[in-house]
């Protein structure tokens, strides 16, 4: 915790130093200093590449995969396929994205160095990578959307409370995964939307997502949106369930065509 | 008579000004022998955390009232145990801040703030863990690797000692044991590629009487335990726990942190002593009587920095003066504090690395938990089966009380080139994606190591154990809530929603105008509870 709100004093210091400087510099001041990306000496380097793979491994593969194909977070082959700089890659893992789960990766824990390996080993990986399938109508992905997911879900303030809001949710999720969510929903629930069941002792059952919990309390959004608190030495039970109060979407329901459009559609939302 | 007054008063006024000692070396020994007192980070030197006090009882402790809560206004959380004298707390924060507290009314009556440079490395928080008191001083570990000693009335500095070069890595965020004329502190950093140690200081002067180093050179006793070349300098052996002393056998017991690179087997092959053990030193000369490693060439980030706690217990009718152990690694022992011989030793939590501690005294392993470029899964996790929060020993009901913690983790390991002054861990760690940690606060019995109960928690704790005399046991979870339960059978009696999970702070208490405290540090607050006061 107190890490974090280190790590968020940090992004807002380098913010206001960006404020500051934003009017222009002024005269005599030397230009910001080049990216370090912009002359990598550890790409193509056997041993670099290797010690890239492990970092990358050890700070980025719970949310990116393995493979760098995405898994939570956005497949990074892709990303390079679609064009992004060695500079754009150094900055975005330095700084984090704000508004996501990406956090800014400090100086002092992990060094210029060590963000130059992992670049180098992501260009290695990536260099193999299948560019992006072409993406489906969007236009009919936005109508499957309106139909079937925004009674739960909320884009750009309208649409439902009970599921994330999928404003950003192309900025933040890969193909694969968005894929993954939709056809088994159960398999990776994101925390605060756990599935609940609070008994009360005069027998009322209310269904909802768990937002928070301690020993003594349960906090719970209920299927009408209504977010309430109970005291659990007044609760009769509690029901904890492994299946997510997403239905799964599976081709019977969702053929793969109109999956294709609805990635696209969700695949444009980026806030 | 009117100039016998004058002497008198002024008599009075040369004594405020020189101040006599407040609190001797006799006090200290004492421990928690005077209610009104706490001043020692763990009590007394035993590191019990058990007060006599027994107004608040598993009866009226439903009842209990915050009294008032103090907020630093700074940024970061309290990882410190409050020094209590004559009605005053002396508070240790986030970023070498410090506060004289009122502890009737929770109202500041003066503050120290640290100028630290910007450039310091922690791995781990700009966080202190407390005072110590002697005299009119109390004593300080700073970030930039310095000992200060501030004066009791108004906190300005008296001496200023360095204890290494911050550029390089090291740290300080111990609070310092004060033995006899010597205060005792230790050094962190073991992150960042340092070689620990332990320095005792005159309390007077500020002037260094011993270094014990945690890590020996090539040519000390135990050198070879390290591979031949430079490996031993950037070794590791943090101390960052308050150690315990025993005055009888004028020794002081320290846990030791981990070796360095923390992951990476291969830059340091051999055991690695004295990482990751219990050394017992002689407290006037700073010698080695013997060392216990816990974890011979840890590769897991388990630092044995958990706080010595020192009884004397009967075992097979036999008595014996012991130190009792929740290691990090996922074992309890009983260990002979005389010999350094273990007497029993169980795992408190799940732990998959070692089969058990052979009678030699060395763990059983199980193959398959080197972490490599891809991935062990290991349990406990780096955190620990438990860690630098306090645990807690009930003479009375003979019950050692922890916050334990269920955890597993894949361990990565990678060669990583050493610079000076930059993190050198080789290695690091992820959360399996099905893994569902949680904790608990455990009742064990150290004479054979089992588990008499447990309270479970949701999530995982960093809480520290305090007891009392009337059969309390405080803790909190890893939620923010502080917790009575009966120390005999573990059941819940109060709860009290802090905002902020106690992260290694445990409660103190002590009595003040006839009325028994009880302090908790959370977050950036301390909240003082009493019982309701009878009008």
């Amino acid at each position: 915790m107190t890490r974090s709100m280190l790590g968020l004093a940090l992004v807002l210091l380098v913010a206001g130093r960006a404020t500051l400087s934003g009017g222009g510099l002024p005269a005599g001041q030397a230009p910001p200093a080049a990216s370090p990306a912009a002359k990598n000496p550890h790409l193509g380097n056997p041993q670099s590449i290797r010690s890239g793979m492990a970092l990358y491994r050890i700070k980025c593969a719970d949310c990116h995969g393995l493979d760098a194909s995405g898994y939570r977070g956005p497949d990074l082959t892709a990303v390079m396929a679609a064009g992004a700089t060695d500079e754009r890659l150094f900055q975005t893992i330095r700084k984090g994205v704000p508004g996501t789960d990406m956090p800014a990766a400090r100086e002092l824990d992990t060094p210029d160095d060590d963000l130059l390996m992992m670049i180098a080993y992501l260009r290695k990986i990536g260099s193999v990578a299948p560019a992006e399938k072409p993406v489906g109508n969007v236009e009919n992905g936005g109508r499957l959307f309106a139909a079937q997911c925004a009674s739960c879900h909320r884009v750009a303030g309208r649409g439902g409370r009970i599921g994330p809001d999928l404003t950003r949710v192309g900025a933040t999720r890969s193909r694969a995964a968005l894929t993954r969510e939709i056809r088994t929903p159960s398999e990776w629930i994101t925390p605060a939307f756990e599935t609940v069941t609070v008994v009360t002792k005069d027998g009322q059952r209310i269904r909802g997502t768990k937002k928070n919990e301690d020993v003594f309390s349960i906090q719970v959004m209920d299927a009408r949106e209504r977010i309430q608190g109970y005291m659990k030495s007044n609760l009769q039970d509690i029901i904890y369930d492994t299946t997510s109060l997403m239905p799964n979407f599976g081709p019977d329901r969702l053929s793969d065509r109109d999956l294709s459009d609805l990635l696209g559609y969700l695949m444009s939302l980026r806030g | 008579m009117r100039a016998l007054l004058m002497i008198v008063i002024a008599s009075a006024t040369l004594a405020a000004q020189g101040g006599p000692p407040r609190v001797t070396s006799q006090d200290l020994l004492d421990g928690l022998r005077d209610p009104t007192r706490w001043l020692t980070n763990g009590g007394e030197y035993s590191g019990q955390r058990h007060s006599p006090l027994t107004q608040i009882t598993p009866e009226n402790v439903d009842q209990l009232v915050a009294q008032w809560t103090f907020q630093t206004g700074t940024l970061g959380s309290f990882q410190t145990t409050p020094v209590v004298i004559d009605g005053v707390l002396y508070v240790t924060g986030f970023n070498n801040n410090a506060w004289a507290i009122d502890a009737r009314s929770g109202r500041q009556i003066w503050r120290y703030r640290r100028e630290l440079p910007d450039d310091i490395r922690l791995c781990c928080s700009a966080v202190n863990r407390g005072f110590a008191v002697l005299g009119d001083r109390l004593f300080m570990a700073t970030l930039d690797a310095h000992l200060i000693a501030l004066d009791m009335q108004t906190g300005s500095v008296l001496f200023d000692v360095e204890l290494a070069d911050y550029r390089l890595g090291y740290s300080a965020t111990v609070a310092p044991l004060v033995v006899k004329d010597k205060v005792i502190v230790g050094i962190a950093g073991a992150e960042y590629g340092i070689r620990g140690f332990i320095d005792a200081f005159d309390v007077q002067t500020g002037t260094r009487a011993w270094r014990f180093y945690t890590v020996p050179g090539p040519d000390d006793p135990g050198g070879r335990s390290w591979p031949v070349g430079d490996a031993y300098k950037r070794g590791g052996g943090s101390i960052w726990v308050t150690g315990t002393y025993d005055p009888q056998l004028n020794t002081v017991f320290y846990g030791t942190g981990n070796p360095g690179p923390d992951y990476y087997s291969s830059a340091r092959e051999g055991d690695n002593l004295y990482t990751a053990s219990l050394v017992a030193l002689d407290a006037d000369t700073g010698q080695l009587r013997w060392h216990y490693q816990f974890t011979p060439h840890d590769v897991h980030d388990w630092d044995s920095t958990q706080v010595p706690v020192l009884a004397d217990l009967t075992i097979n009718n036999q008595p014996r003066k012991v130190v009792m152990f929740a290691n990090r690694n996922g074992f309890f022992y009983t260990i002979d504090r005389v010999t350094g011989k273990v007497i029993v030793a169980k795992p408190f939590v799940t732990t998959t690395w070692a089969r058990e501690i052979g009678t030699d005294g060395r763990p059983v392993l199980l193959p398959g938990h080197l972490p490599d470029e891809d991935g062990e899964k290991t349990c406990p996790d780096l955190g620990g089966g438990t860690n630098f929060m306090s645990p807690s020993y009930d003479p009375a009901t003979r019950l050692f009380f922890v916050t334990a913690r269920e955890t597993c983790a894949t361990f990565f390991a990678y060669d990583q080139p050493f610079k000076p002054g930059e993190q050198y861990t080789g290695g690091a760690t992820s959360r399996p994606r099905d893994q569902k940690n949680f904790g608990a606060l455990r009742a064990i019995d150290p004479v054979t190591a089992s588990m008499k109960w447990e309270f479970r928690y949701p999530t995982t704790s960093a809480a520290g154990v305090l007891t009392t005399g009337s059969g309390l046991v405080f803790a909190g979870d890893g939620d923010g809530n502080v917790m009575a339960f009966e120390s005999r059978t573990g059941k819940n009696l109060w709860h009290y929603q802090l905002g902020f999970a106690m992260r290694s702070t445990a409660g103190t208490t002590y009595m003040l105008d006839g009325r028994q405290y009880l302090l908790v540090p959370s977050g950036s607050a301390l909240t003082a509870f009493a019982l309701p006061q009878k009008r």
